[in-house]
């Protein structure tokens, strides 16, 4: 289960999605600025005040840190 | 893989310059941390010619769409840590320490949001400090906010702002706001926004996440403490050269001397081109433009090396 805290208009966060996109790779999208109690999620899952940040089966990752995200989904390039 | 060419940047410079040098043929690899550079995090674009009006990432998607039609290589999401110059030609040595070779070098890195440099700040990154505010400002619904600076990036980013925040604090270190005085005039409108001047900030406070921040009244030399959530870095930019060393000259503020005419630098087969060179007017189609310059010039040289 792959879950993908973002705002709109963040460049990091179209992306992340677009590269995820790209090796088909199925997400669920959610927009922190319309829904407060996903956002207070998120800081509690991560710490973190700023998006992107994605949670791969648990595993929280902080910004589109390709690496990362790449090894945890098994991507090759 | 030995290279033509190795482009090290992916803003309108990095991707312009890529679409030339693959028009030309060269054997063409991209590094970038991320596409789109400060354009991407910016607001509206209106003087961009045949687009009367765009969001920087819109605008930046269509760059990269071009660029991806055409063969090149491209690594995105990879820092360099360091660019040497080798018997053959040059290596690019990334940050989880892969090597690259090639021919000729073209920087167009950029500039980067420039630090505070007071304590807390760099701990505090991304737990309520920013450099990013079309990305975070959504999240600071019904809090308390600081803008630090108060240029017309600072002034667009509490305008921003003030769709979410409770409160917004602009820092000012001068004795006056430099931004717009229509902004400004917008801010005071709004009635959450508080203008302070003379202010140096001295110091950012939080445990898990930002609490406070700490500035001194540069009138009376107090030092005063704001409870904020949130605090906006709007300080301007520093150019993106920390890994060239000595291969290029650098003026004051950091950026890179070229040849204004081909892009070229101190050493045959570096060029650069865009924000991060020592060019007048840093704007969307100039760093474009400069690009294309920097890739025609790569291909006259790399003819002649032959």
């Amino acid at each position: 289960m792959i879950k993908i805290y973002s705002t709109p208009a963040c460049p990091y966060c179209v992306t992340l999605k677009t590269f995820l996109k790209e090796h088909n790779i199925e997400f669920e999208d959610i927009d922190v600025s319309a829904d407060a109690k996903a956002l207070d999620e998120m800081v509690k899952k991560s710490g973190q005040m700023g998006v992107p940040v994605t949670d791969i089966d648990g595993e929280i990752v902080v910004g589109f840190d390709k690496n990362k995200i790449s090894r945890l989904l098994n991507i090759s390039e | 893989m030995f290279y033509d060419l190795i482009i090290i940047g992916g803003g309108p410079a990095g991707i312009t310059t890529g679409i030339y040098a693959a028009r030309k043929k060269l054997n063409t690899l991209l590094i970038t941390k991320e596409f789109g550079g400060q354009v991407s995090k910016g607001h509206e674009i209106t003087n961009y010619p045949g687009i009367t009006m765009t969001m920087g990432v819109e605008l930046m998607e269509k760059f990269v769409e071009h660029l991806k039609k055409f063969d090149i290589e491209i690594k995105e999401g990879k820092n360099v840590r360091e660019l040497n110059k080798t018997n053959k030609g040059f290596e690019v040595i990334l940050e989880d320490r892969e090597k690259l070779e090639s021919k000729t070098i073209i920087i167009a890195s950029g500039k980067n949001p420039r630090p505070l440099k007071v304590p807390g700040e760099e701990r505090l990154v991304g737990k309520g400090v920013t450099y990013c505010s079309i990305c975070d400002a959504p999240l600071f619904k019904e809090k308390d906010v600081a803008v630090i600076g108060g240029g017309n990036s600072g002034l667009d980013t509490a305008l921003d702002l003030t769709k979410y925040a409770n409160k917004i604090y602009v820092i000012e270190f001068m004795d006056k706001l430099l931004g717009d005085e229509s902004t400004q005039e917008k801010l005071k409108a709004s009635g959450k926004v508080e203008l302070i001047t003379n202010a140096a900030t001295k110091e950012i406070k939080g445990d898990k996440l930002l609490e406070s921040l700490v500035y001194e009244d540069k009138k009376s030399g107090e030092m005063k403490e704001l409870k904020v959530q949130g605090v906006f870095v709007e300080i301007g930019y520093v150019p993106s050269s920390g890994f060239i060393k000595d291969l290029v000259e650098f003026n004051k503020v950091g950026e890179i001397i070229i040849n204004p005419k081909d892009n070229s630098t101190k050493t045959p087969g570096v060029f650069a081109a865009g924000d991060v060179t020592d060019i007048f007017y840093k704007q969307i189609v100039i760093a474009a433009a400069e690009g294309a310059k920097a890739a025609l010039s790569t291909y006259e040289y790399l003819t002649k090396i032959k």
